[in-house]
C-alpha cells in the first residue's frame, strides 16, 4: 500500500495551503472542514462522557467533586448537542453529498456556506471560552432551565452566547439547502427521483429555518434576565419559570428531529445499496419525513409533564407524542421490507444500518413510555429519560453517522479502510452501547434521577455495569477512528462506485472533482435506487 | 420492579407494563424478521435480488393502522391513569412542603415542621408544594409520584402508604452543587405510632406569655428587642439596666426581685431614658400566680415552653443544606467556628469587615441578603418565619460552634 496524496477536491482550488481551505466555497472542501471539527468537537464530549460514568461507578465522590460533575455533565451536553449531533450529519455530509445528490455544482449560496461555517467555528470557540473564564463552567445542564441559569454564578451568559451563534450556523444551513434542493437540481431528477437523503435533509431544513429562531430568542432572553434582571420568568415580579420551558422546548424538541431525520436518510441510502433492491415504500418514506417534521414541532410540552402544567395541556401533548410516534414506526417497516428477497452484503456500513433499526427501535419504544402520562409520572427526569435519548441520539444518528462515515468517506478519499477491523469495531460498539444505556434505562425504572452526582447504594449494581459498558465502547471509537484514518491515509486506492450503488455521487470519480461533473451536466434517467446494470468496482 | 400496593403506584405500573410488554413484543418481532432476513437473503446464497418490488399500498396502510391503533390505546390508557393521580380523595390529609437549595420541609395542619414527611398508613397524603428558590422535583419512587416545585405556584401530589416503613424522596429536577443530596424520607406510620408522633412536643403557649398578651403589656413592651415606648421584654435575664431611683441613677442587673416590683410598683424606678407613664398592676390586676408565671416567662425559666433545640432546628429548616458544620464549603460560609471569627461583609456596595456576634447573626436570620459575606452570593431565604424564642436559641447555639 503505497502513499499518495489525495486527488480531486483535494488538490483543486483557486487558492493554495491554508486560505484555499479557510476561503473556499467549495461546498466539499466545506463538509471537510466540518467533518475535521465535529469529529474533533465528539471526542472532547466522549471523553467527558466517559469521566461522568467513571464518576457513577460508585457512590459518593469517585474521581472530582459535585461542582466539577455539574459542569462537566453540563458541558457534555452542549458540546454533543450544538457542536456534534445538530450539524453532524446535516453539515457534514449534507455539505459534502447534497449538491452531487441532485446532479449540482454546488450550494446555491456558497459564500453563505463559509459564512455559517464561520458561525460554527466562532460558536464553538466561544463555547470552549466559556468553560475556562468567568465564574467557572456552566452548571445548568444543556437545558438552562431558570430560575436556576440565571441565579447561579458560573458563565451561562457566554455559553448561551455561544449557542445563539451555533443557531444562525444552523439556520444559513438550512436556508441553503432548501434553496437548492428547489432550484439547482439536474435535468430528469424531479421531485420522484430524489435520493431519500436528500429528502430527509429537506425536511431538516425546514425545522432548521424555522425552529431555531426561537433558541436564539429565549436564549437572549435568558441573557436578558441576567444581565439586566428582566424579570421575564421571575414569578415574584410577574414573570414565569414554567414560560422559559415552553420557549425552550418550541425548538429543542424539533431539534431532535434534526437530529435524527438525516440519519434516518443515511440508512435509507444504505439499506437499498446493500440489498441491491429499491427502498421499499419510497413515497412513504419521503412522506413521513415531512411529516415527522410537521408533527414534531407539535409536541414540545411533553418534557413537561411534571413541570406544574395544566392537565389539559397535558392531554393534548400526549395525544400529539403518539401520532408522532407512527411515521417513524413506517420508516422502520419499510426498511425491514426492503431487505425481503434482496441480496444482503455485511458490509461495515450496513451492520452499522442494522445497529441503527435496532437501537432506534428501542429508543422509539421507549419513546411511547416516556409519551404517555401516566408512565411518565414515574420515569421523568431519571436515567431512564438518559438512556432513552442515548438510544435515540447515540444509538441512533450516531451509529448512522459511523454507518455514513464508513459508506461515504471511501468516496472523497478515494481509499478504503480495512473491513475486518472495522467489523471488530463495530461489535464492540455495538455491544458496549447497549451494555451502557440498557442498563441506564433499568436504573431509572429503579427511580434513580439523572444529573445525579451521588447516589444511594440500591442502584450501585447497574452503575457498575454502565461504566463498564462505556469502557467497552470507548475501545470501539479508537478502535473504529484508527481505522478509518489508516484507511483514509494509507487505504487500497477505490474506483468510483465500490459499492455498486445507484446515486449520482457513485458516477463522479473518488474523490469527485472541483463543481463535481465534468464539462457537461448530468442528465438523470432513473431512480435513485435502480441497480439493475450497476456493477460495483473492485478494490 | 417489586409488586407495590400503594394505589398510585398499581395505576402507574399497569401503564408500565402494557406499554412495555407490547414495546418488547415489538421489538423481538422486528429483530427476529430482521436477522431472518438478513441470514436468509446472504448474497453468498442470493447472488442476485429476487424482487424489485418498489412497494406495497396494502401494506403500507396497514402499517400505518395498525401502530396508530395500538399507540392509541397507550395514550389513552396512560391518560385515564393519570386522571387518577390528579384526583385527591376527599379525606386526604393536606401538608405542605417547602423545597430550598437543598432541603425539603413539611409544615402540618397545626403548624408543626419536620424535614422528614411523616404520615399515617392508609389516610390519603395530599402534599401541597412550593419552592422558595430554583425548581425542584418531589419523587417518591415506591408511589411512582412526581412534581415540580416552583417558585411563586403551589404544585400537589398524592399518595396512600398501605404498608409501615421509609421510603425514599428524591429531587428529580436538577438544581445545583447539593441535587443528589437533597433527599429525605416519607415514614409511614402505623396507626398508634402516629398518633404518638402526633401528640404535640410544644404545649400550649406558656402561661405567661398569655398574660403579657392579656394584659396588653406587649402593646408597649415589644418582646423582640425592638424599640418602642417602652423597654423591650427581649432578654431580660441578667440584663444590665440603668435606672432612676427618685434622683439617684443606680445600675442594676434584672433579676426576679425587680421584675416584680417593676410590675407592682412602676414609678418608684424608671430604666433610664423613659417617661414614667405604667400603669401599677395590683393582685386585682395579675394574680400573684400569674404575676410569677409572667416572672419566670421573662426570666427565661418558663417550664412549659421548652428550650427549642438549635441543632433540631438547624437540620428541620434545611440550614444544613448549605452551610456545613465540619468547616468543608458547601455553598454558604461554614458554621465551624462562626462564633469566633471575622467577616469581611458587602454591605450596600461598601465592604466592612467585623467580628461575628449575636446582633450580627440575628440580622443574618432575619434578613440575609443585606449583608453577603465577600465571595457568596445574596441567595439565602430569610428565616423570618422562626419565633423569636427559636431564632435566640439558633444565635446562642451558632456562637458556640
Amino acid at each position: 500500500m503505497k502513499q499518495t496524496t489525495l486527488t480531486g477536491f483535494w488538490q483543486e482550488s483557486p487558492r493554495s495551503g491554508v486560505l484555499g481551505w479557510l476561503l473556499s466555497t467549495d461546498h466539499k472542501r466545506i463538509g471537510i472542514m466540518y467533518l475535521g471539527c465535529i469529529i474533533t468537537m465528539f471526542l472532547v464530549a466522549v471523553c467527558l462522557g466517559l469521566a461522568i460514568r467513571l464518576e457513577l461507578i460508585a457512590p459518593g465522590p469517585t474521581i472530582m467533586g459535585p461542582q466539577t460533575y455539574n459542569a462537566t455533565f453540563t458541558v457534555h451536553g452542549v458540546i454533543m448537542i450544538f457542536l456534534f449531533i445538530i450539524p453532524s450529519i446535516p453539515a457534514a455530509f449534507g455539505n459534502l453529498l447534497l449538491p452531487i445528490q441532485i446532479g449540482a455544482r454546488d450550494v446555491s449560496f456558497p459564500r453563505l456556506n463559509l459564512l455559517s461555517w464561520y458561525f460554527y467555528i466562532s460558536g464553538a470557540l466561544l463555547a470552549v471560552i466559556a468553560i475556562f473564564s468567568g465564574g467557572g463552567a456552566p452548571d445548568t445542564g444543556w437545558t438552562f432551565y431558570v430560575p436556576f441559569s440565571t441565579q447561579t454564578t458560573t458563565n451561562v451568559n457566554l455559553a448561551a452566547f455561544a449557542a445563539f451563534m451555533l443557531g444562525f450556523s444552523s439556520i444559513l444551513t438550512g436556508i441553503n439547502f432548501v434553496t437548492t434542493i428547489h432550484r439547482l437540481r439536474a435535468q430528469g431528477m424531479h421531485w420522484g427521483r430524489l435520493p431519500l437523503f436528500v429528502w430527509t435533509l429537506y425536511a431538516t431544513a425546514w425545522i432548521q429555518v424555522l425552529a431555531t429562531p426561537m433558541l436564539g430568542i429565549t436564549l437572549v432572553l435568558v441573557m436578558l434576565e441576567r444581565i439586566f434582571g428582566a424579570g421575564l420568568f421571575d414569578a415574584a415580579r410577574g414573570g414565569d419559570p414554567i414560560l422559559f420551558q415552553h420557549l425552550f422546548w418550541i425548538y429543542s424538541h424539533p431539534a431532535v428531529y434534526i437530529m435524527i431525520l438525516p440519519g434516518m436518510g443515511v440508512i435509507s441510502e444504505i439499506i437499498p445499496t446493500f440489498s441491491r433492491k429499491p427502498l421499499f415504500g419510497y413515497w412513504a418514506m419521503a412522506l413521513s419525513s415531512l411529516a415527522i417534521a410537521f408533527a414534531g414541532s407539535l409536541v414540545w410540552a411533553h418534557h413537561m409533564y411534571a413541570s406544574g402544567m395544566s392537565d389539559m395541556a397535558i392531554l393534548i401533548f400526549s395525544f400529539l407524542t403518539f401520532i408522532v410516534a407512527i411515521p417513524s414506526a413506517i420508516k422502520i417497516f419499510n426498511w425491514i421490507s426492503t431487505l425481503y428477497k434482496g441480496s444482503i452484503q455485511l458490509a461495515p456500513p450496513m451492520l452499522h444500518a442494522l445497529a441503527f433499526i435496532f437501537n432506534f427501535a428501542i429508543g422509539g419504544l421507549g419513546g411511547l413510555a416516556l409519551g404517555a402520562a401516566a408512565a411518565d409520572v414515574h420515569l421523568h427526569d431519571t436515567t431512564f429519560v438518559v438512556g432513552h435519548f442515548h438510544y435515540t441520539m447515540f444509538g441512533g444518528t450516531g451509529f448512522a453517522f459511523f454507518a455514513a462515515l464508513h459508506y461515504w468517506l471511501p468516496k472523497f478519499t478515494g481509499r478504503m479502510y480495512n473491513h475486518k477491523i472495522a467489523m471488530i469495531a463495530w461489535a464492540l460498539l455495538f455491544a458496549g452501547f447497549n451494555v451502557t444505556y440498557m442498563s441506564m434505562q433499568a436504573v431509572g425504572i429503579q427511580g434513580m434521577p439523572r444529573r445525579y452526582y451521588d447516589y444511594i447504594p440500591d442502584f450501585q449494581p447497574l452503575n457498575m455495569v454502565a461504566t463498564v459498558g462505556s469502557w467497552i465502547l470507548a475501545v470501539g471509537l479508537i478502535l473504529m477512528f484508527a481505522n478509518l484514518w489508516r484507511g483514509c491515509r494509507s487505504g487500497r486506492p477505490v474506483g468510483q462506485n465500490p459499492w455498486g450503488a445507484a446515486t449520482l455521487e457513485w458516477q463522479v470519480p473518488s474523490p469527485p472533482p472541483l463543481e463535481n461533473f465534468g464539462a457537461e451536466d448530468p442528465v438523470v434517467t432513473k431512480g435513485p435506487y435502480e441497480y439493475q446494470g450497476v456493477v460495483a468496482d473492485e478494490y | 420492579m417489586n409488586p407495590l400496593t400503594n394505589p398510585t403506584a398499581q395505576a402507574v405500573d399497569n401503564v408500565l407494563i402494557y406499554i412495555f410488554g407490547f414495546s418488547l413484543i415489538l421489538l423481538l418481532g422486528i429483530t427476529a424478521v430482521t436477522v431472518y432476513f438478513v441470514i436468509r437473503y446472504r448474497r453468498s446464497k442470493c447472488p442476485e435480488p429476487t424482487s424489485q418490488a418498489h412497494g406495497h399500498l396494502g401494506l403500507e396502510i396497514l402499517w400505518t393502522v395498525l401502530p396508530t391503533l395500538i399507540v392509541l390505546t397507550m395514550f389513552w390508557y396512560g391518560w385515564s391513569n393519570y386522571l387518577g393521580l390528579r384526583q385527591v380523595p376527599d379525606n386526604a390529609l393536606e401538608i405542605k412542603a417547602t423545597a430550598r437549595m437543598w432541603s425539603w420541609q413539611f409544615q402540618y395542619p397545626d403548624g408543626r415542621r419536620e424535614s422528614k414527611l411523616y404520615v399515617p398508613v392508609g389516610t390519603p397524603i395530599k402534599v401541597i408544594m412550593t419552592s422558595v428558590d430554583v425548581l425542584h422535583s418531589f419523587f417518591a419512587p415506591a408511589f411512582r409520584v412526581k412534581r415540580d416545585t416552583v417558585p411563586g405556584m403551589e404544585t400537589y401530589v398524592w399518595f396512600t402508604a398501605t404498608e409501615p416503613g421509609s421510603y425514599d424522596i428524591f429531587c428529580a429536577e436538577y438544581c445545583g452543587t447539593g441535587h443528589a443530596d437533597m433527599i429525605t424520607t416519607i415514614e409511614a406510620l402505623n396507626a398508634e405510632d402516629y398518633q404518638q408522633w402526633s401528640q404535640p412536643v410544644v404545649s400550649a403557649e406558656p402561661r405567661g406569655l398569655t398574660v403579657l398578651n392579656e394584659q396588653g403589656c406587649t402593646g408597649c413592651h415589644s418582646l423582640d428587642g425592638s424599640e418602642g415606648i417602652a423597654p423591650s421584654l427581649f432578654q431580660l435575664a441578667g440584663a444590665e439596666r440603668a435606672l432612676v431611683r427618685g434622683d439617684r441613677g443606680e445600675i442594676i442587673a434584672i433579676d426576679s426581685d425587680y421584675l416584680h416590683r417593676a410590675i407592682r410598683q412602676p414609678e418608684i424606678e424608671l430604666v433610664e431614658g423613659y417617661d414614667p407613664m405604667m400603669p401599677p398592676y395590683d393582685e386585682q390586676t395579675i394574680s400573684e400566680d400569674d404575676l410569677q408565671a409572667v416572672i419566670n416567662y421573662l426570666m427565661g425559666t418558663a417550664t412549659a415552653e421548652p428550650k427549642p433545640d438549635a441543632r433540631q432546628l438547624l437540620e428541620d429548616n434545611g440550614c444544613l443544606g448549605c452551610h456545613s458544620t465540619d468547616g468543608s464549603l458547601i455553598v454558604g460560609p461554614t458554621f465551624k467556628g462562626i462564633g469566633q471569627r471575622g467577616v469581611t461583609l458587602e454591605r450596600d456596595g461598601k465592604t466592612v469587615e467585623i467580628q461575628v456576634d449575636a446582633d450580627y447573626l440575628r440580622r443574618a436570620l432575619l434578613k440575609p441578603n443585606e449583608e453577603i459575606v465577600q465571595g457568596f452570593a445574596p441567595m439565602m431565604p430569610a428565616a423570618d418565619y422562626l419565633s423569636t424564642a427559636e431564632i435566640e436559641a439558633l444565635v446562642e447555639y451558632l456562637l458556640t460552634q
